[in-house]
């Protein structure tokens, strides 16, 4: 009899012929092309060799570029955890129609397009903008201060546009958690912060780390608001490929950088998911 | 004929194909497609060239797809044999390595009606140009009180903190470094004096924006009070209710040849000549020039009037005189150099 059960825990791998071919076809395919034009010596073609990764990687500005781009999704990262960690423990905590609404807030600024999101923040930081006309109503300053065009206002900026890949995740990963951890927790005479400290953010990992991991990546190839908020004296990855590949046409160089870009973040997103398995690790224990 | 899950499929799947590639039911009647600019470009060709190019051409279909020079050459390189693209719409810089790379046809210069009658300056014979595009000195009105005459009067004192540039990327931006390297002593060939120009303007730059367009949001926001700034883009701002006027500096104002080319390969040559006549032809330049378009004509046959003669000149012979036309040759030859140099010397 056993033998003409079918096994419920395999599946057929054709099912997932369909994806796997869209996948082949508009994604390994242009990447391959991306990564044998990044090997061409010059623009025009023909030859091929190192010259654009050494043109890159030995160059201290590029590297500069690389740099600040990484750098700056750290900030971002950091700032979308500390601001958004407390509104998903507040998710949390709260009564249904309460979370409901938390949820419709969180969720309400994917609902619009990312260039609206960055323009308010145009209108938010520019000179005459709400926090320069707060300020100096409270008389706190005289002349406006430069808010936009600056790399704090990218950070703020991409903090808020970003803030959904952040919350959404560590909702999830609190949700998850036992009531009853927190309860034991304070049965055995462990304080709010304690129990926060020992218990909560222990088990809520996993989603820190994925929320973290989202906000990164999306932080850092956000050629939309880098652009608008930080203007044309920043320059990040995402515009330093935009100017290489389209105003000067340049499209080796272009690709080159490009794959410098993936495999840097391809290495820190592995670093990332090797937090993330030790974090499992210690969320288990 | 039986209907089998197969056949059903097949249909399906074929119906799914043509709804999701309509080239493949096009065959070879495919509309003349016109890769105009975005935005106020292609409002004014929607209303003004396509009527009158389908009166030319006996209700020809046309179909407009704006996108930047820069996308336009990309998308003809990357289907040289069959381009997506028949007419094409260039800045000076992109217009040379289109040509430079290949891509367009020569304009059939004997067969035109009007090419001879257009300004020297817009006689290009790989493309003639319809429309002009002027660079000047914007300003605030409403904070800045005696009108800018000089690109100098960016360097004043009292704008300290207010002015607003854009960086190499953009033609505008481009144009005007060229300019600035004139004005000390440089030219096309030596930019030195340019970046030795920008460096000391540094303290007074309240903005360096990292396309055109963003300097209108700028001045809507009150971020910058003086920029050099292009004609058209200003008089819609203008138009929007935003305190902006436009001058022409002493120096002259900095124009750019917008050329119209017919691409190489193109299945709809023909009509693809007969647009660029409509765009050539002195009524259809003559409408563009009035309110709300205000695009600069190239046709000596069209007499400029309103408010074009009012901020930019009265006739051919001035504009002649107060336009000052680059060599885009010579500049895309460094253009590269430039533009990373900016990104090192100007970056904060």
């Amino acid at each position: 009899m056993a033998a003409t059960l079918r096994d419920v825990t395999t599946y057929d791998l054709k099912l997932a012929a369909p994806l796997a071919a869209g996948f082949i076809l508009f994604f390994v395919t242009p990447l391959v092309i991306l990564l044998a034009l990044s090997f061409q010596t010059d623009p025009q073609g023909g030859h091929y060799g190192l010259t654009q990764y050494v043109a890159f990687l030995g160059d201290s500005f590029s590297l500069g570029v690389l740099g600040s781009t990484l750098w700056l999704g750290v900030k971002v990262t950091v700032l979308t955890l500390l601001l958004g960690y407390p509104v998903a423990w507040l998710h949390q905590r709260s009564p249904a129609w309460a979370r409901g609404l938390i949820m419709l807030l969180v969720l309400l600024p994917l609902l619009t397009s990312v260039v609206v999101r960055t323009f308010a923040w145009v209108v938010i930081l520019g000179r005459q903008g709400i926090v320069n006309a707060t300020l100096a109503w409270i008389g706190l300053i005289d002349t406006p201060l430069k808010l936009l065009y600056t790399e704090g206002g990218v950070v703020v900026a991409l903090a808020q546009v970003q803030m959904p890949l952040m919350v959404l995740p560590i909702i999830t990963a609190l949700s998850r958690i036992d009531p009853n951890f927190a309860d034991a927790s304070s049965v055995l005479g462990a304080g709010h912060w304690r129990t926060f400290r020992k218990v909560i953010l222990p088990l809520s990992l996993p989603g820190i780390v994925a929320g973290c991991l989202l906000t990164y990546a999306a932080a850092i190839t956000a050629f939309i608001t880098q652009s608008l908020i930080g203007g044309g004296q920043m320059l990040f990855m995402p515009m330093y490929i935009y100017q290489q590949a389209s105003t000067l046409q340049n499209w080796p160089f272009a690709a080159a950088i490009s794959i410098v870009f993936l495999v840097s973040v391809l290495v820190v997103v592995s670093i990332f998911n090797a937090l993330g398995r030790l974090s499992r690790g210690y969320a288990n224990a | 004929m039986l209907l089998t899950r197969r056949n059903l499929m097949q249909t399906a799947l074929t119906l799914g194909a043509m709804h999701a590639f309509p080239g493949l039911t096009w065959a070879q009647a495919r509309p003349l497609v016109f890769a105009t600019f975005t935005g106020s470009w292609e409002e004014a060709h929607k209303a003004v060239l396509v009527p009158a190019f389908r009166k030319a051409a006996g209700n020809a279909n046309i179909v407009l797809d704006p996108m930047l020079s820069v996308d336009q050459i990309a998308k003809v390189n990357a289907a040289r044999s069959n381009p997506p693209i028949d007419v094409m719409l260039h800045d000076p810089g992109p217009a040379l390595q289109a040509i430079a790379q290949d891509l367009v046809e020569p304009y059939p210069v004997e067969k035109s009606a009007y090419y001879n009658d257009l300004i020297p300056a817009a006689q290009v014979p790989m493309g003639p140009a319809p429309f002009f595009q002027v660079v000047g000195i914007t300003y605030n009105p409403e904070t800045v009180k005696t009108p800018p005459t000089s690109w100098a009067d960016l360097w004043k004192p009292e704008f300290k903190g207010r002015v607003g540039i854009t960086n190499l990327n953009s033609t505008l931006g481009t144009g005007f470094m060229v300019e600035l390297a004139k004005m000390h002593g440089g030219s096309e060939a030596n930019i030195d004096p340019a970046f030795k120009a920008i460096e000391a303007l540094r303290p007074s730059l309240a903005a360096v924006a990292a396309n055109p367009g963003q300097l209108a949001t700028l001045f809507q926001q009150g971020q910058i009070d003086i920029s050099p700034g292009n004609f058209n883009a200003i008089q819609i701002l203008k138009a929007r209710g935003v305190p902006v006027e436009f001058v022409i500096p002493k120096e002259g104002a900095i124009a750019f040849k917008t050329t119209i080319h017919i691409v190489k390969n193109s299945p709809n040559k023909e009509l693809a000549f007969k647009l660029i006549e409509a765009a050539l032809s002195p009524e259809v330049q003559a409408t563009l020039m009035e309110e709300p378009y205000l695009i600069v004509p190239t046709n000596t046959k069209v007499a400029i009037k309103g408010e074009l003669a009012k901020t930019l000149a009265k006739d051919h012979a001035e504009i002649a005189k107060k336009f000052v036309f680059q060599d885009w040759a010579k500049i895309n030859e460094q253009r590269a150099a430039w533009i990373e140099r900016f990104n090192r010397e100007i970056r904060v």
